[in-house]
């Protein structure tokens, strides 16, 4: 009955003739026959439906596998509906229409799509009031955070397959200049020959090779030990400072000093005579200043 | 200073709505009451002197805006900011958001027949909706909802000014329940729920085939 009332209202099977392109999705393709054709959505006559439909579906571009299935899929609901319709129901029988969920998405679809027109409406409406200024690019979402996937063993895995560098055969062979402690004494002790104190730092100025930084403050270290000077810093990685001792005879007094020098110690009181002379010196030129 | 010196000045300098309350921490002085009476006042002078631009409510705030029938002189400039329209698709998955949130992504491709991972990606990058929970059962589902730059996008005031599921033209609305009730159900829309929908959707049919006819 509702079959001849459709067909009647097509005037020829050439419209149906859709591009699936057009359509979001088999909900609109659907809606879009339904009321073309003026069908009354609570009795649709499915199994004409379903024709026309696969009928529009068989336009799909066969690359857009996506879409495809989508709309394959709405034409196997329409089919098992069409399928269920046939099958005999009791009057006692509670089980709802098979095309009530149908008629229910399509009639939920067209509102959301009523909804969605007054939303671009509105859109509209706002684009044409400007608000002051230049608009920055929108910041990118930060990235959210993934749990670590990878536990603490594969790393290591992955770090010894690391493949090390094989040492090639050298062509030829730099040996860097050698750091003595003793050249690095006589630069401290020649810095300290005019001032009281200077800066760790100050010393290493002209040389690039982390050894003479080493060798500079283990030459500090073994003046301090020989009581010629003494390091000063204020805080953890803050600037070292050698300060000048000014009563180097003292040493000989400390006992274990005395043991640790050994057979340097003849050496330490013409060390203290070198550093003392410039305390005399400073102490002439301040008094003539 | 004038309170309503104070607080055109505030909104002249902004580059988003505020609101009353964050217009009234520019002074001491000045609580929401005042502010808004402020806002009152300069909105008849504005009328009044027939100036270019208004204080527009949006996203519960305030912003100053230029007039609708001023957008074709300003149209004319490529660096005027513009926010870009939105697809189909994408004012199609925003509107079941806005009246479902909040909601996962497979109830809304249920709602629409269509995949929409990638129009959500859009609406997300752009703002318009966030995650704002997950979902009880298999996988703890993402749940969105939109934001305050959907407000600001379409220039709303608040969600009330959504149209109401009661004004559209479509049939059927007292069964399909997309207004606040829904919305603010604690529990998320599942299929389950969805599929007891469409239970109540068939068992009272009869008594809305007057409308098809007329709609």
């Amino acid at each position: 009955m509702d079959l001849t009332v459709a067909e009647s209202a097509v005037p020829r099977e050439g419209f149906l003739l859709v591009e699936t392109d057009e359509f979001q999705g088999p909900l609109e393709l659907l809606l879009h026959l339904i009321r073309q054709q003026d069908i009354d959505i609570f009795d649709i006559p499915i199994s004409h439906i379903t024709d026309q439909f696969l009928q529009a579906v068989r336009s799909i571009q066969a690359h857009d596998l996506d879409s495809a299935g989508e709309f394959l899929e709405m034409a196997a609901t329409l089919i098992r509906i069409k399928a269920q319709m046939l099958l005999p129901r009791t009057v006692e029988d509670e089980e709802e229409d098979p095309r009530a969920e149908l008629v229910r998405r399509l009639l939920e679809y067209e509102q959301i799509r009523e909804v969605s027109m007054r939303l671009s409406a509105a859109e509209a409406d706002r684009a044409r009031r400007f608000t002051k200024g230049f608009n920055p690019p929108r910041p990118r979402r930060p990235i959210a955070e993934s749990p670590l996937e990878t536990t603490w063993d594969e790393v290591f895995a992955a770090a010894l397959l690391v493949e090390m560098p094989i040492p090639q055969n050298r062509q030829h062979l730099v040996t860097p200049r050698t750091v003595s402690m003793e050249d690095k004494v006589v630069l401290i002790l020649d810095a300290l020959r005019e001032t009281t104190r200077v800066e760790f730092s100050t010393l290493l100025l002209g040389f690039r090779e982390k050894m003479h930084g080493v060798m500079t403050f283990l030459a500090g270290l073994e003046l301090t030990r020989r009581r010629l000077l003494f390091l000063r810093q204020t805080a953890p990685f803050a600037e070292l400072w050698i300060y000048r001792r000014e009563d180097p005879g003292e040493p000989e007094v400390v006992p274990e000093a005395e043991d640790a020098r050994g057979g340097d110690a003849g050496s330490e009181p013409m060390q203290a005579e070198k550093v003392e002379q410039p305390v005399n010196r400073s102490a002439e030129g301040a008094a003539e200043a | 200073m004038n309170a309503h010196q104070i607080v055109e000045a505030v909104l002249f300098a902004a580059d988003a709505p505020l609101t009353a309350d964050e217009i009234a921490r520019a002074d001491e002085s000045l609580d929401e009451d005042q502010v808004e009476q402020a806002i009152r006042f300069l909105k008849a002078e504005y009328d009044d002197a027939e100036r270019s631009f208004q204080i527009a409510e949006i996203a519960e705030g305030y912003q100053i805006m230029t007039r609708a029938e001023f957008a074709p002189y300003l149209e004319r400039f490529d660096n005027v900011p513009r926010p870009s329209r939105l697809s189909g698709p994408a004012l199609e998955t925003l509107a079941i958001i806005a009246y479902r949130q909040p909601l996962g992504r497979i109830e809304i491709e249920y709602v629409r027949g269509v995949g929409s991972a990638g129009v959500l990606k859009t609406l997300q990058d752009r703002e318009l909706i966030d995650v704002v929970g997950r979902a009880e059962g298999l996988g703890r589902p993402v749940l969105y909802g939109t934001t305050q730059k959907f407000l600001e996008h379409f220039g709303f005031k608040s969600m009330e000014d959504l149209p109401r599921p009661e004004e559209l033209p479509i049939v059927l609305r007292e069964r399909i329940p997309l207004g606040p009730e829904e919305a603010g159900a604690a529990e998320p829309v599942t299929v389950d729920s969805v599929a007891a929908d469409a239970v109540a959707a068939a068992e009272a049919p009869g008594e809305d085939e007057d409308d098809p006819a007329t709609a």
